[in-house]
């Protein structure tokens, strides 16, 4: 097991720098998940931890030891590819005990790890199959085992379930959670699935362009996210965002409705501002403002409404089963103690002070 | 719908037409095979005859005997198979390390240099025969095997390296990634991953190199005016004197030429099936 800094890393392609100094710090033991939009450079900067990647600048250490000039044989990490990447030729047992027989490791050594590995992984009635008899959530396994025989330092996952179809990918969700609960070994995640993010990681590192845009755990970020990227990318359905103006402690918005605020903001009055609230932050309010519905999608468990809120068309998740329909208004009131406000320029989230 | 089981209607055309069509392109194809065959037992006599024979009264052993015990067919045949063997063997080594480095490394000059690899495939033959003679004189290596071993690589070998570059592209580089995750060096990636999972490709360059080399005649014709490094085209063609031609013996040593051929062709058959690297990937 092992921790892994990463200190103000870089990377370019001829003149295009996509990795424009990123810093991340990951404790020993910790399962961390990168998580952005395609082409934020999560997966390069994953790929650069492997050594599949050169580092053009800043400093990769694992376990306090500086990796950037090392072969990724010798940095003692074990990597699980989106496409599986399992050896064809080679049945799921040589698949898993590959690298250990590179390492010239003694042939029961070998199988007594691939056994357990198997085991572990409910492998064992398959391990004299060939890759291409297997299922994709089987290939999945295997290519996990591949990486837990060799007990490396940090594993890497290179968005690994996203081949996989919606209900296969909630399950081997859990069990990459309970493997990792088991084996205690640093895990980087590449994902581009907040779900995926808010459920696995112990902390999650969200980027966008090239850059590190908040490092926290789940809760904090879905409760205090730094930024107007982080709040938007963060949840599901994403947070309305409404863009007005801030006049003494309440919010206008675009058609001139006042929002009261819980707090006033350190910034002047008549900058522009973004007021951010999630789906599930509305409640029914006779005295609140009114909406216009838009869409009604019922899930059963609760109704997602899309409306026409101050001149932005929001979406609000209500648990009560309301009957509503397109046309019709309702009168919803924002949560003031969930609001969320944004600096209109910069997009830095405004604190209470 | 009536209770009589529905039977998915072909498409395309009707049964006995493919079998038809498919029947006379073999015999078509066949034809000359077999009228070698045919030709090569029967009497000097038989060969001649208008209307041709179809099938000899007396069959005949006695071409194949002139052939194996009273010609230069059997060494000739030995020195066809050294240098078929040893130009193939050679152009794959080389094609295995040049394609490796086209499909899966970047360096300066790739196109450029990809393209002059089939620019000595573009010249004819005519063209370059004095320059290599006079190249392999300066050598000393006219009528050796090793002149002929040279040249043949040179003329298969541009070829070979398209082929097997396109195949190693082919293959999907997160396996040689994960190899390389998992200890390998790029040697041991290329031997162990990508080699293995190019089977079709490295026999379709092989049974290309060995075939063209096999029958190669203007270069041996030039370059071999020994007896003891001719190959077996030139054999063949000695059986035609200016003022006769033994078609018995003509036709017995084709027979004897063109078996090695049919058994590489027949053993390969299962290799250049594809599908090798199935179950790698998302599938």
């Amino acid at each position: 097991m092992g921790s892994v800094s990463i200190r103000d890393v870089r990377k370019s392609y001829g003149s295009m720098e996509i990795l424009h100094g990123v810093s991340i710090d990951i404790a020993d033991g910790e399962f961390v998940v990168l998580v952005g939009p395609s082409g934020c450079g999560k997966s390069t900067l994953l790929r650069m931890l492997a050594g599949l990647e050169e580092i053009t600048g800043g400093e990769i250490a694992i376990d306090d030891k500086v990796v950037n000039a090392l072969h990724p044989k010798e940095r003692d990490i074990a990597m699980v590819f989106q496409s599986y990447a399992l050896y064809p030729h080679m049945t799921v047992a040589q698949n898993m005990g590959f690298s250990l027989k590179l390492g010239r490791a003694p042939k029961e050594e070998i199988g007594r790890r691939v056994a357990k590995a198997a085991d572990m992984l409910s492998l064992t009635p398959y391990l004299d199959r060939y890759p291409r008899q297997l299922s994709g959530g089987q290939r999945q396994r295997v290519a996990m085992g591949r990486a837990m025989v060799r007990d490396p330092k940090v594993f890497l996952f290179d968005e690994p379930l996203s081949n996989l179809d919606a209900k296969l990918r909630v399950q081997m969700r859990s069990e990459i959670k309970q493997n990792h609960q088991r084996l205690k070994t640093t895990t980087v995640y590449v994902t581009h699935d907040q779900i995926e993010a808010m459920t696995m990681a112990d902390r999650i590192v969200v980027m966008h362009d090239g850059v590190v845009e908040q490092i926290g755990t789940p809760l904090e970020l879905y409760d205090f996210p730094r930024n107007l990227f982080v709040a938007a990318f963060i949840g599901s359905p994403s947070m309305n965002i409404l863009s007005g103006k801030l006049s003494g402690n309440s919010f206008i918005t675009a058609d001139s409705s006042a929002i009261n605020l819980p707090f006033i903001p350190a910034s002047t009055n008549d900058e522009t501002v973004s007021l951010g609230i999630r789906p599930e932050h509305f409640a029914l309010d006779p005295n609140g403002m009114a909406a216009e519905v838009i869409t009604v999608e019922p899930t059963g468990s609760e109704t997602q409404v899309a409306m026409l809120l101050g001149g932005h068309e929001v979406v609000a998740v209500f648990r009560e089963r309301i009957t509503t329909r397109p046309g019709e208004c309702l009168t919803v009131k924002l949560d003031p103690e969930r609001i969320h406000l944004f600096d209109g320029q910069s997009g830095l989230r405004l604190g209470q002070d | 719908m009536s209770d009589t089981t529905l039977k998915l209607k072909r498409t395309g055309m009707p049964m006995p037409l493919v079998i038809v069509g498919s029947a006379l392109l073999v015999l078509v194809c066949l034809f000359p095979f077999w009228w070698m065959g045919l030709s090569s037992i029967k009497t000097l006599r038989e060969l001649y005859t208008i209307p041709p024979i179809w099938w000899p009264s007396l069959p005949t052993l006695d071409n194949y005997r002139t052939v194996l015990f009273e010609s230069n067919i059997p060494r000739y045949f030995l020195n066809s198979v050294v240098i078929s063997v040893g130009s193939t063997a050679l152009a794959l080594i080389l094609a295995i390390f040049a394609s490796y480095g086209f499909a899966r490394f970047d360096f300066k000059g790739k196109p450029a240099l990809q393209s002059f690899v089939l620019i000595g495939q573009l010249l004819p033959t005519a063209a370059i025969i004095v320059p290599l003679f006079i190249t392999l004189r300066v050598l000393g290596l006219v009528n050796s095997y090793w002149g002929l071993i040279l040249v043949y690589m040179i003329i298969t070998l541009p070829l070979s390296v398209w082929m097997l570059t396109s195949y190693f592209r082919a293959i999907p580089v997160e396996l040689e990634e994960a190899a390389i995750i998992d200890g390998a060096s790029r040697i041991g990636v290329l031997f162990r991953i990508t080699l293995p999972l190019s089977v079709p490709g490295l026999v379709s360059v092989l049974v290309y190199a060995f075939v063209t080399t096999w029958n190669e005649f203007i270069f041996a014709l030039c370059f071999a005016t020994d007896s003891s490094v001719k190959t077996l085209p030139i054999g063949l063609a000695e059986f035609s004197t200016e003022f006769n031609t033994d078609w018995g013996a003509v036709m017995a040593a084709s027979m004897v030429m063109t078996l090695p051929i049919a058994i590489l062709f027949l053993s390969m058959q299962r290799l250049f099936v594809g599908g090798m690297t199935a179950g790698a990937t998302k599938g």
